[in-house]
């Protein structure tokens, strides 16, 4: 059922450090309510933040960062609580917001150099460190032109850059892809990969769910407020235990025979059409893979495909705003 | 991403103290104003209207000490308050509203800054550009006031030219809590500029209409109410239909009253709730 919390995170927890526990938090603008009950285990790696807009997200980060003081509820990052280290917390973090935020006048080693120096850099450190960054980001010699001349992929890259340049522990993205063109995603996406290997949490909140499927190794599901969702990709994707998708073509006549023949063998979960001559079926039950194809055989059907059930991200998202999938999956 | 990119590396060095980033702000306030056209010209007019006039005239002019009264003339003209509020309009119009047009308040607050640190470091860059045309400059002339002097009462002058630096001080401090609450209202620095100068224009045309019925007035004017400061503090005296009270109160709300406000309105903006 939407809304509550499908207990799935505990045993990857275990096996990896977690670095943002929320718990029961809420958080209300007004008659508004942003966060309401939301209680999630973030481990390190790469984690997907998913949610439709409005879910909470953005509240979340906000109240991770201890910009909002929560209505009941904590949160803790690194071991430090949101609230009362909120200042010990924002030092390790770095922050890539989806909106337009760079300062237009100025240029990008300005720009990161100076975050750098907010962030506690020395003035040395800070430009060496900003032009590192920058390389390393891709921007070339435009570094030194105003930033209001760049286009939306070069800021997106800045944006990255100054989120990054005091070397955080935990970095939040909101929409690192947004506007880029494909190109420009494929180098945002290599880029957070990178640098998930100095051991680092990187938390994605994006819309693009093909982008955090490729890119994140835990996903975190949120809507009106609460978790609906979460767990190692793997585990995701990995669809129910026992259930099978198979992939038949065959006349009209001979589908509906073969069906009702696989009916009497295995439970059939779900059947799906695809164009009239072509069906897919995802059925429990039938492990003896040749029962299957002997049906076949004698039904005058064609098997195309026959193997575990396997699920993309959107189909994941999809069910859990259905309310838990088919049967509670 | 070029022929060999290059890999992410972590950065090994340390951090400065929290509270030392404020500084960072107002010395890229500082670097940015001191390239800023509009400032160095303003700068330079009230320096050679102002200051360099009258530095001419106590050089050329023997004088047996620094006296306090000539100050109180040098500085309570009306010139000097009118170059300082034109300046502190200048200086603070794009401070907040350039980061509030750029979204940039972000950037700042998800890291380790306070709301009171941010605009610390934003007012004490704009004190230090003020305090180019309203601290430096009457302290320097009441010097070399004191240093040609052909009598040898230097205790006398020294009083005054502490009492300079002290209405330097206040000047210095009085219009940028007002600029910078008015610069966090609107995201264009020329609404904010504009807006803040007439403010305190519309204040002395109010108190100029008022002070028609009573000269007690006069003291909602920024003018007015400065002149009868520097008076206050330099010679001791006030004209007698200006209450102390109110004088220290109008000028004391003037730069309470907008730094409580625009703390208040960037801590609801960050926070958004």
């Amino acid at each position: 059922m939407a809304g509550e919390l499908v207990a799935e995170q505990g045993t990857d927890t275990s096996t990896r450090p977690v670095n943002v526990l929320a718990r029961d938090v809420a958080v209300s603008f007004g008659s508004v309510t942003a966060l309401n009950g939301f209680t999630a285990d973030i481990p390190r790696g790469i984690v997907g933040l998913l949610g439709p807009n409005g879910a909470g997200k953005s509240t979340f980060i906000k109240a991770s960062l201890g910009l909002l003081v929560p209505d009941r509820g904590t949160i803790s990052v690194g071991g430090m609580d949101s609230q009362a280290q909120s200042l010990q917390i924002r030092d390790i973090v770095g922050y890539m917001p989806e909106s337009d935020c760079l300062i237009p006048s100025v240029n990008a080693v300005d720009l990161v150099s100076y975050m750098g120096m907010i962030s506690g850099m020395t003035f040395r450190d800070a430009m060496q460190r900003s032009h590192e960054m920058l390389d390393f980001v891709g921007i070339g010699e435009e570094r030194y032109r105003p930033i209001n001349s760049y286009s939306t992929g070069m800021k997106q890259k800045v944006k990255l850059a100054q989120a990054i340049v005091h070397d955080p522990k935990l970095l939040l993205l909101d929409e690192p892809t947004s506007g880029m063109d494909p190109q420009g995603r494929e180098e945002m996406l290599s880029l957070v990969k990178k640098m998930a290997t100095s051991e680092k949490t990187i938390i994605v909140s994006s819309h693009i769910l093909q982008e955090v499927e490729r890119v994140c190794d835990y996903a975190v599901i949120i809507d009106s407020g609460k978790l609906i969702r979460s767990g190692a990709m793997k585990n995701l994707l990995a669809g129910e235990e026992g259930v099978r998708s198979l992939t038949i073509r065959g006349n009209l006549t001979s589908l509906s025979q073969y069906v009702r023949a696989l009916e009497q063998e295995c439970q059939i979960v779900e059947k799906r059409d695809e164009g009239g001559e072509q069906i897919t079926v995802l059925i429990r039950g039938c492990d003896d893979g040749r029962r299957v194809f002997k049906l076949a055989v004698e039904n005058g059907v064609q098997v195309r495909s026959f193997h575990p059930e396997r699920l993309d991200l959107e189909e994941v998202f999809l069910r859990a705003f259905r309310g838990g999938g088919r049967d509670g999956h | 991403m070029g022929i060999n990119p290059i890999e992410y590396r972590p950065w090994k060095g340390e951090r400065t103290a929290q509270g030392l980033r404020r500084y960072v702000i107002a010395r890229s306030v500082l670097r940015h104003k001191l390239k800023s056209i509009g400032v160095l010209v303003l700068l330079l007019l009230g320096i050679l209207f102002v200051h360099a006039t009258y530095l001419v005239l106590i050089v050329l002019i023997p004088h047996e000490r620094l006296e306090a009264s000539e100050i109180d003339a040098y500085l309570g003209g009306g010139a000097f308050t009118t170059f300082a509020m034109l300046l502190a309009a200048v200086v603070t119009s794009d401070l907040i509203s350039e980061d509030v047009s750029s979204n940039s308040l972000v950037l700042y607050f998800s890291r380790a800054l306070k709301v009171r640190d941010y605009l610390a470091g934003k007012a004490i860059g704009a004190l230090l550009i003020m305090s180019l045309l309203c601290a430096i400059p009457p302290v320097f002339v009441a010097t070399v006031a004191m240093a040609t002097q052909s009598g040898g009462d230097y205790l006398y002058s020294l009083g005054v030219l502490g009492k300079t630096a002290l209405v330097g001080a206040l000047v210095t401090v009085f219009f940028v809590p007002f600029g910078l609450m008015i610069s966090s209202f609107t995201r264009r620095k020329s609404y904010a500029a504009v807006g803040t100068f007439m403010s305190f224009f519309v204040l002395a045309v109010v108190a100029g209409v008022f002070m028609e019925y009573a000269r007690s007035w006069s003291v909602i004017s920024p003018i007015h109410s400065l002149s009868f400061l520097f008076s206050w503090v330099l010679e001791g005296d006030l004209p007698s239909y200006v209450d102390e009270a109110a004088l220290v109160l109008f000028l004391a709300s003037l730069i309470i009253v907008p730094a409580v406000v625009v703390y208040l309105k960037l801590t609801r903006t960050v926070v958004g709730k």
